[in-house]
This record gives C-alpha cells, sequence and structure tokens, in this order.
C-alpha cells in the first residue's frame, strides 16, 4: 500500500513544485515507475486471495460440485505454472540487468532489485496456487 | 499449420480458460506465451513473458490508472458521493421516480471524479438503495437504476476505460476524456427521461417526494461544489494542458484527501480502506493489461489482426457499416465478459483495421465506451448487476436485469446517435491541448 500513495505524493510534490515555485523533484517519474512495480507486484497475492482479479463465474458455477472440483485443479495447475515460469523468468531478467547495471534514466537506479522484487512477489501467489490445487483435488476425491 | 489457424486455437483456448474460471489476465498471459513459443522460439518467448511484465509494471504512461482508481476511492471515502446524492435528491426528489433521478444525477456527478463503472453503482448503490426501499420504490425499478447508472462512471471522465483504450491506441487521453463529457451527460439524461417515463406510465414505481423550497435546493448547492472544483481543476487541467493524465489524477487523489480533511469524514480507518481497494482495483487492471501485451504479441506474430483487417476493409460495405459489424462484435463479447478485458482483448486486434479505415480514434473511443457500458449490465457476466445483486441480495437477479432493459434502450439510442452524429464527441476534444 505504501507503493501506491508513494506514487501519488511524489507525483503531487512534483506538479506543485514544478507550477508553483518552479521546481521539480530529482528523479519523480524514476521514483513513481518504481513504485508501481513494487506497488502492483506485492498486491498480486492479496488480490488473488480477496477474488479481485476478473474471472468468468457463470458456467463453473453451475457444475456439480465435484466437476468444479476437477476443473478447479486443472486451473490451478495452469496458474501455479505460470507463476513459477515468471518468477523463474524475472530472476533472469534481474540478472540480466545486474550483469549489465541496468537503472532508471534520471536518477541512475539500478533496476535488478526490482526484477527480483517481482520474482519474489510471484512465490505468495504460486502458493496460493498450490493450495488452490490441493483444496480442489481434495474436493475431487471426497464423497 | 499458418500462424493465422494457429492464432484462431490459442483464441478459443484463451476462450476455454475464461470459461473454466482462470483469471483472465492469466489466461491472456498464459495463452500469449505459449502461442508465441510456438510460432517464435521458446527463448523468444521467456524473453517476452519477462520483458511484458517489467516493462508494463515500470509504465509511467501506465501509472495513470492508479493515480484516478484512487482518486475515485478517496472521494468516496471523502463522503463526496453522499453530498452528490443528497443534493441531486433535494432538486428532483418531488418528481414521480424523484429518487431514482436522482440517482441518476449523483451517479454523473459521481462519474465527474471516479472512473470506474463498477465502483460507481457499488457507491451509489449503498447510499440510494436503502433510500428508495424506504420510500417504496419498486425494486426492479431501483436496482436497474443503480445497475445501469453505475456505467456512467466510465463514460464521463475521468474513465479507467478510456484511459486504457488510450493507452492501447496511443491517442491523447486528455482528449478522450474530453470526449466523453458531452456523451455522458446525452446519456445521463437519457436515463433520467427514461424513468421519468416509466414512473408516468405506472406512478406507483416511484412515488413522488415531500417537495422543497427554492431556499433549501439553493443551500444544497453547497455539496456539489467541491466536485465541481475537483472536476475543474483535474478534467480542466488535462484539457489546457497543465498537467500531464499522471499528474492530473494525482492531483485529483490528493485534492479528494483534503476534501475529506476538511470536511472531517476521511479518518484513518477510511484512508486505510480505500487506499486498499484503489491498490486492489490498479492491481487487477495493470494484471489484465500485462496479460493482454503478452496475448497482443502472439496476435501480431500469428497476424490475425492484419488478415482480419484486410478481410473486413474488403467486404463491399461502407465504413460505417464496418464499424456496425465491429460493434455488434463488441456487443456480443460484453455479454461474456468485463468491458475492460473485452477493449484489451479485441481494441489490439481491429486497430490496424480502425487505421486503415482513417476511422476517428477519439470517436470510436467513445463508441466503444458505450457498448462496455451495455456489457457492464447484460447477462449473463454482468458485473454491475452482480455488484448490485451484493448491495440488494433480497432482490431476485432476474428483477434487477429486466430493470435495466429501459437503459440498455436508452444506451441503444445513445450509441445510434453519437453514430450519427460523430461531433457529439469530437466537437470539444478538438478545442484540447494534451
Amino acid at each position: 500500500m505504501a507503493g501506491i500513495l508513494v506514487m501519488v505524493l511524489i507525483t503531487g510534490i512534483d506538479v506543485v513544485g514544478a507550477k508553483i515555485f518552479l521546481w521539480r523533484l530529482f528523479g519523480a517519474i524514476d521514483m513513481v515507475q518504481l513504485s508501481q512495480i513494487v506497488a502492483i507486484a506485492f498486491a498480486c497475492a492479496f488480490t488473488l486471495i480477496v477474488g479481485r482479479h476478473v474471472r468468468v463465474e457463470f458456467l463453473v458455477a453451475r457444475l456439480p460440485r465435484r466437476a468444479q472440483g476437477v476443473i478447479d485443479s486443472f486451473v490451478s495447475l495452469l496458474g501455479l505454472g505460470l507463476f513459477i515460469l515468471i518468477i523463474w523468468r524475472l530472476y533472469v531478467l534481474g540478472h540480466t540487468f545486474q550483469t549489465t547495471g541496468e537503472s532508471t534514466p534520471t536518477a541512475y537506479i539500478p533496476l535488478y532489485p526490482f526484477a527480483y522484487g517481482i520474482a519474489l512477489a510471484s512465490i505468495p501467489v504460486c502458493l496460493l496456487f498450490l493450495q488452490e490445487l490441493i483444496s480442489s483435488l481434495a474436493k475431487v476425491v471426497k464423497r | 499449420m499458418s500462424p493465422v489457424t494457429i492464432g484462431i486455437i490459442g483464441i478459443v483456448v484463451m476462450l476455454i480458460m475464461f470459461l473454466l474460471r482462470l483469471p483472465i489476465a492469466f489466461a491472456m498471459a498464459l495463452v500469449g506465451f505459449a502461442g508465441f513459443a510456438y510460432l517464435s522460439t521458446t527463448q523468444a518467448a521467456f524473453g517476452i513473458l519477462a520483458r511484458d511484465i517489467f516493462e508494463q509494471f515500470y509504465s509511467y504512461p501506465l501509472s495513470v490508472i492508479p493515480m484516478f482508481i484512487i482518486m475515485g476511492t478517496f472521494a468516496y471515502a471523502s463522503g463526496i458521493s453522499r453530498r452528490l446524492y443528497d443534493t441531486a435528491y433535494t432538486w428532483v426528489g418531488q418528481l414521480r421516480g424523484g429518487l431514482t433521478i436522482a440517482t441518476v444525477f449523483a451517479c454523473a456527478g459521481f462519474g465527474a471524479i471516479c472512473g470506474s463503472s463498477t465502483a460507481t453503482a457499488a457507491t451509489m448503490g449503498k447510499i440510494a438503495l436503502p433510500e428508495m426501499k424506504r420510500y417504496n420504490y419498486d425494486d426492479t425499478l431501483a436496482t436497474g437504476t443503480v445497475a445501469a447508472s453505475g456505467t456512467l462512471g466510465i463514460l464521463i471522465p475521468p474513465s479507467t476505460v478510456l484511459i486504457v483504450y488510450g493507452i492501447l491506441t496511443e491517442e491523447s487521453i486528455g482528449k478522450l476524456f474530453i470526449a466523453g463529457l458531452l456523451p455522458g451527460i446525452l446519456l445521463s439524461i437519457f436515463f433520467a427521461a427514461a424513468v421519468f417515463l416509466i414512473c408516468l406510465r405506472n406512478p406507483a414505481l416511484g412515488p413522488p417526494g415531500a417537495p422543497t423550497s427554492w431556499g433549501k435546493k439553493a443551500r444544497s448547492l453547497t455539496g456539489v461544489i467541491e466536485t465541481l472544483i475537483l472536476f475543474g481543476l483535474v478534467i480542466g487541467g488535462l484539457f489546457l494542458g497543465w498537467f500531464s493524465p499522471t499528474q492530473a489524477g494525482a492531483i485529483g487523489a490528493l485534492g479528494a484527501i483534503v476534501i475529506g480533511l476538511a470536511r472531517r469524514e476521511l479518518n484513518w480507518r477510511a484512508f486505510y480502506e480505500a487506499t486498499k481497494d484503489g491498490l486492489l482495483t490498479s492491481c487487477m487492471v495493470l494484471f489484465i493489461i500485462t496479460g493482454a501485451t503478452i496475448f497482443g504479441h502472439f496476435m501480431a506474430i500469428s497476424r490475425i489482426p492484419f488478415v482480419l483487417a484486410d478481410w473486413l476493409g474488403g467486404l463491399p460495405l461502407p465504413t460505417m457499416g464496418i464499424v456496425g459489424i465491429i460493434s455488434f462484435i463488441f456487443f456480443i463479447g460484453g455479454f461474456f465478459m468485463d468491458s475492460m478485458a473485452l477493449i484489451v482483448l479485441l481494441i489490439p486486434i481491429i486497430y490496424p483495421l480502425l487505421v486503415s479505415l482513417n476511422i476517428d480514434l477519439i470517436w470510436f473511443g467513445v463508441i466503444v465506451v458505450l457498448l462496455g457500458e451495455m456489457g457492464v449490465i447484460t447477462p449473463p457476466v454482468g458485473v454491475n448487476v452482480f455488484v448490485i445483486k451484493g448491495i440488494a441480495p433480497d432482490v431476485p437477479l432476474e428483477s434487477i436485469f429486466k430493470g435495466i432493459m429501459p437503459f440498455l434502450v436508452a444506451l441503444i439510442i445513445c450509441l445510434l446517435i453519437l453514430m450519427a452524429f460523430p461531433q457529439i464527441a469530437t466537437f470539444l476534444p478538438s478545442f484540447a491541448r494534451y
């Protein structure tokens, strides 16, 4: 949550500074971009927990409990696979950034910790899909 | 198999994944990655997956989305929505269906500071539905009105859907915002007229409230001053080129906080809830855009958009006929998908066609929003209807869907008028500087 508040605050200070005091906040855009990474990546797991990621509900909800369990297991497996891939590839991207020394254009803040950060933030998402997979399988097996 | 065939298979697989309840953002990313890997190389697809995720989260143009979303949540937490409703009721409450007409105008007012249809419907639903119940308003009319009027949130600027459309088509977000203003006012009037006509035919559906004096009416206007100031600052600032869209959103969010503090409505708990709500919605939207970007790379390599553009462009139809076909595709898609998801899925596919036909993309953005509005209130996936069902659990879903029908007709009439007179959308943007 701090990430999104920092985005608003930094942009606000930058605008007011530029329009009223003719003073720009150094690296404001860089900081907004990096705060956005932190805010969005680390909110993904919680967004999934509270069911805010948009899903098409009308078909599966009408199926019997057991069929729902089979479908949910499959879907959880797909989600788990996707996020394992994301962790791996974002880690590789972070390593590339680290070796090439990639940074933001104004404040020269290194980018690699933020790529690693997205990978790190994806771990709880994987755990959620894993938990969903186990509970869906239990629904299938349970009489 | 040809790339086009692979592309079509990819679309079908993705739709199946949607139906199986995989979150839309993840389904698009997964199919986009797999399709790109098949048509290109696995190594290239790995690169696309990581780069797209990082670049979308890191994107400064996309930061406009969290800014305007959080502006809306802070506006709600600051009690602006309740004061808008009170003012609207003081002015039109004594008419037949007065409470519902007040709801329409309060939704339009809240739409001027909030860019989300579900947020507008949820916010106004919580305020208006208990009032309408208290005055014995018909449940179908009451719930249908709030569900439909909530859609004004994505037409009257600011609008999250127009922001995303602007990013996908590289059109000026400021001009798109301004373009939605007159159609939004027109649609609000149509919605209010629909309510008035319904209650004229059957007065029992919406009994008139007690009349209010002109003095009370004038005093109630203090409830809209803050909205006008905030709207004027944000949209006026964009219109005159003072702010970029991201800056305008941040100023709007800070303005809403200041109003809440000045009115002593924004306490720590409300601030926390508003920030959390804004963050979760922003996360959902940014993930959808990221998924759509990955899927868009797959579509581009499959050449489907270009083949579709050639095929539709080669049809012996005038431009408006082709726009009609595209609109119909959006209309049908809206039955099954959320407006945001529909736009991020279809716009990259039809964009080359729109460009080749020289269609005014600002005007088309407004058309797309109107079609998206129909999508969020039509079954089986009418998000706004589900939101209202959550607020009024005792009203059957069928009744709410029945209640939106007059508003759907109003939306279709508004759409046809905009197609016949595009100037309604394009007149104001011609003066915009951003």
